[in-house]
């Protein structure tokens, strides 16, 4: 059995401890390899965090027919429901309205009717869901400040909690279960982010008509209310009266998607269907106007040729806009079920003659409805990696250079080495060692590096963002924005700040072959040297 | 083409059967550009087993070069011209014919090299230099298995040097003197049946070069170790049992 000889190893060991410049090309490859890791952690993690947020949104696929919306959903989910590859699906109406916040201030928003029960089995509804009793503080929150972890404050968050998953709160003076509202945890402004990513309610002095001021503490789930206006369509898509509804707060909800959590509402589906006259009613119907044809009142026809006939009730089927779908499989190929979902709506459609036809019903992956934004990450992902991995290669010739440089110091050694019977390959080997233990502690630590700044990565960059606060604020008397990770800009209000270990290992193992890889035509160098030469070397 | 003149067998000479070495017609010319440098034409010497044999000669003479084609360091010149190829008997093989392999197991099992400018590693202890070959002759396992035992014997060839207090220094931190010794000790790690010693004194002042020959008197003396020597001086050259004067790449002269 071949065993390496000692010597190579005792010379690693000792060159590596003795020698400053072989170590200034491992911090190249701590620097390279960090870096890479660093960038391909943080875009990749901005990546995978556009397509779970995606799935926490609206599940895995989303047939939609938005503004006018299509019937018969309850039999589409039935359908979608009773294949072995759905998961769950639910029905939801998305609409724009406004909603009117404290003091009048009214601002357009995106209004999601939801079914809450099934909602949050296609979604991660539940753990949106901000007000509700924390036992243990958050990862971040190391103080323990997180106003949820009260224990005075439990049943009254515990009650919030249910009422945000059913959308539904218990009027104080009636006593009747209405339904209510959940609002994105940014609309309105009424929390404060704390730095560890919590929320609290604000207080706030509010001056009313008479002048008077009153402090109030914005707790919206407490007696909040809030008023929400919608434009309804008639069944061919005209505007009809805009509808005006005021409803409780029950809950607010924090997806992670800034935008969302900004200009989102959540309101209990049945209302919204009220609101926006698309819920289940009986209709008087006047049959001289063929409902079915749109231009039907454009074209009078000769009254004479038929006879007023009697007035018919039609039963108008409730409506949504969309129907949300969760793949049973998690990993499942995410291509595949959405069609899986196309045929299975195709056959639902060819069962009713009032839905949108397959071909034109919208069947959407979350990556198909963003996929400008995902499609421009990915690239941005690769072109990035793909230029750090080019300076990389300024790595490999460092070493390259380095090893080189030694090898032209250290010939006598050689020389010496093969005086003592070491063989071509021994030697070459001595080298190549050498460049692995460089690779091995370069990727060691540039690995460490990037851990060490991946996840703390949202400190530092608030640290940097202090720091020029403050040095803006002593030096020109106006603070400067160092902010680099704007959440207005880039969607999420955190940066990713995890490593995925066989990216990692990835990385590392690039690092190590780069050195190797530099050590290679020194090694080989240093093997055809010829004994006597390299004893007479000067 | 030079006879070789029958020896004179030296009186420590163990009982054997025939000479350790044999070297005939050796040419060594190295080339330097388009030209030929003809350093050896025709060298003769025999080794017998436990002699110490002194090579004289001036600068640039070949001493050098001759130790390194009999340490198996280099080639001699292939055959050419009708010449027969050179001849170098170790024991029972022929140096010339060994492969690359060969002639790496020879290097480190069979000659011991002791250089003028001692070529210690200066990044190793005094003892990792000493053990340098044995972690060269051995495989991991093997030099593990005998890591106790060698390091007996490296401490016990320092100890006899006059080390026995620098095992843990550096190269750096010991006199030339000293330095030559550890080369010395490293050379003998092996127990090699020869051993090569390139100028050993010459970088050495007087006293100090007279301390090391009285090492290599020792070593002689305590193991019967075979010697050959490379010296400019005639008077170092003195200490040796019998001397060969090496003039223009052939050997002029020899006396006891
Ligand atoms: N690699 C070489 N190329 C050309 N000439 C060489 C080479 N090595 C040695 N020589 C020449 O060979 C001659 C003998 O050198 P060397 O054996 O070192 O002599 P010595 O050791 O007796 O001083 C010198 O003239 C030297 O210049
Ligand atoms: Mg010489």
């Amino acid at each position: 059995m071949y065993s390496p000889p000692v010597y190579q190893a005792l010379l690693t060991r000792r060159y590596l401890t003795s020698k400053v410049m072989p170590l200034l090309a491992s911090l190249a490859v701590v620097l390279c390899t960090a870096m890479v890791l660093i960038t391909w952690s943080v875009m990749g993690g901005f990546l995978l965090n556009l397509t779970q947020a995606g799935r926490s949104l609206i599940g895995d696929v989303r047939i939609a027919w938005p503004n006018v919306g299509f019937p018969h959903y309850e039999d589409l989910i039935q359908r979608l429901e009773e294949h072995p590859e759905v998961e769950a699906a639910s029905p939801i109406i998305e609409t724009f309205g406004m909603i009117t916040l404290l003091e009048n201030r009214t601002e357009g928003i995106l209004i999601r009717g939801i079914d809450g029960e099934s909602f949050a089995r296609v979604t991660n509804y539940a753990d949106t869901l901000w007000w509700k009793p924390l036992d243990e503080p958050m990862q971040k929150d190391k103080a323990g400040d997180d106003v949820r972890l009260e224990p005075g404050d439990r049943d009254l968050l515990r009650r919030v909690y249910d009422d945000g998953l059913s959308l539904t709160e218990i009027d104080p003076d009636t006593g009747v279960r209405e339904s209510a509202l959940v609002l994105g945890i940014e609309v309105g402004g009424w929390n404060v982010r704390t730095d560890w990513g919590g929320y609290y309610p604000r207080v706030q002095f509010i001056t009313g008509s008479d002048g008077s001021s009153e402090m109030q503490n914005l707790f919206m789930p407490a007696g909040g209310e809030l008023t929400v206006l919608v434009v309804p369509l008639d069944s061919r898509g005209r505007p009809m009266e805009a509808v005006t509804s005021r409803l409780p707060v029950a809950n607010e909800f924090e997806s992670g998607l800034y935008d969302v959590d900004r200009q989102t509402v959540l309101m209990d589906l049945k209302a919204l269907q009220r609101m926006l006259r698309m819920h289940p009613a009986k209709r008087v119907v006047r049959s001289d106007r063929d409902e079915a044809d749109p231009l039907g009142g454009f074209f009078e026809e000769d009254d004479t040729a038929n006879a007023a006939p009697e007035p018919e009730i039609v039963e108008d089927p409730g409506r949504v806009t969309a129907v949300l779908v969760k793949q049973a499989d998690p990993d499942g190929d995410v291509e595949a079920f959405r069609e899986r979902c196309r045929a299975i709506y195709a056959e639902f459609a060819a069962d009713h003659p009032d839905v949108p036809g397959a071909g034109s019903i919208g069947v959407e992956t979350w990556e198909d409805a963003n996929r400008m934004m995902i499609g421009a990450v990915k690239k941005e992902t690769g072109l990035v990696l793909i230029i750090f991995t080019f300076i990389s290669f300024t790595a490999v010739f460092l070493v390259f250079a380095i090893f080189w440089a030694m090898i032209s110091e250290k010939t006598k050694d050689i020389g010496v080495l093969r005086a003592l019977g070491a063989s071509r390959m021994g030697v070459a080997w001595v080298w190549l060692r050498y460049g692995l233990a460089i690779g091995v502690v370069g990727s060691l630590f540039g690995g460490l590096l990037a851990w060490a700044i991946v996840t703390n990565i949202n400190e530092i960059h608030e640290g940097i963002a202090l720091s020029g606060d403050w040095l803006g604020r002593n030096l020109t008397g106006t603070p400067w924005n160092w902010y680099i990770w704007d959440p207005k800009v880039y969607v999420f209000k955190e940066i990713p700040h995890s490593i995925e270990p066989w990216k990692a290992a990835f990385v590392l193992i690039g690092g190590l072959v780069s050195c190797l890889l530099g050590a290679l035509l020194p090694a080989a160098r240093a093997a055809r040297m010829h004994p006597v030469q390299a004893l007479r070397f000067e | 083409m030079s006879t070789v003149t029958a020896q004179t067998p030296v009186p420590t000479e163990p009982a054997s059967s025939g000479p350790l070495l044999r070297v005939a017609g050796l040419h060594k010319t190295y080339r330097l550009g388009r030209v030929d440098v003809p350093v050896l034409h025709g060298v003769d010497i025999e080794l017998g087993r436990g002699e110490w044999v002194a090579i004289l000669g001036a600068s640039g003479s070949g001493k050098s070069t001759l130790l390194h084609l009999i340490g198996g360091l280099d080639r001699p010149d292939k055959p050419s011209g009708g010449r027969p190829g050179a001849t170098i008997r170790f024991e029972s093989q022929d140096v010339v014919a060994f492969s690359h392999a060969e002639l790496n197991r020879y290097r480190c099992r069979d000659v011991g090299f002791v250089f003028q400018f001692y070529h210690l590693l200066p990044e190793l202890t005094v003892t990792d230099n000493v053990l340098l070959g044995a972690m060269i002759r051995l495989g991991r396992f093997g030099y593990m298995s005998e890591r106790a035992a060698l390091h007996e014997t490296a401490a016990r060839l320092l100890d006899a040097f006059g080390l026995k207090n620098r095992l843990r220094h550096k190269p750096a931190q010991l006199s030339g003197g000293e330095r030559q010794r550890v080369a010395i000790a490293r050379a003998l790690i092996n127990d090699p049946s020869l051993l090569l010693a390139d100028e050993p004194t010459g970088n050495l002042d007087r006293k100090t070069g007279a301390a090391i020959l009285d090492v290599l008197a020792e070593i002689r003396r305590e193991r019967g170790q075979t010697m050959l020597m490379v010296t400019h001086d005639p008077e170092i050259a003195a200490r040796a049992d019998r001397i060969v004067e090496l003039v223009d790449g052939r050997v002029a002269a020899q006396k006891d």
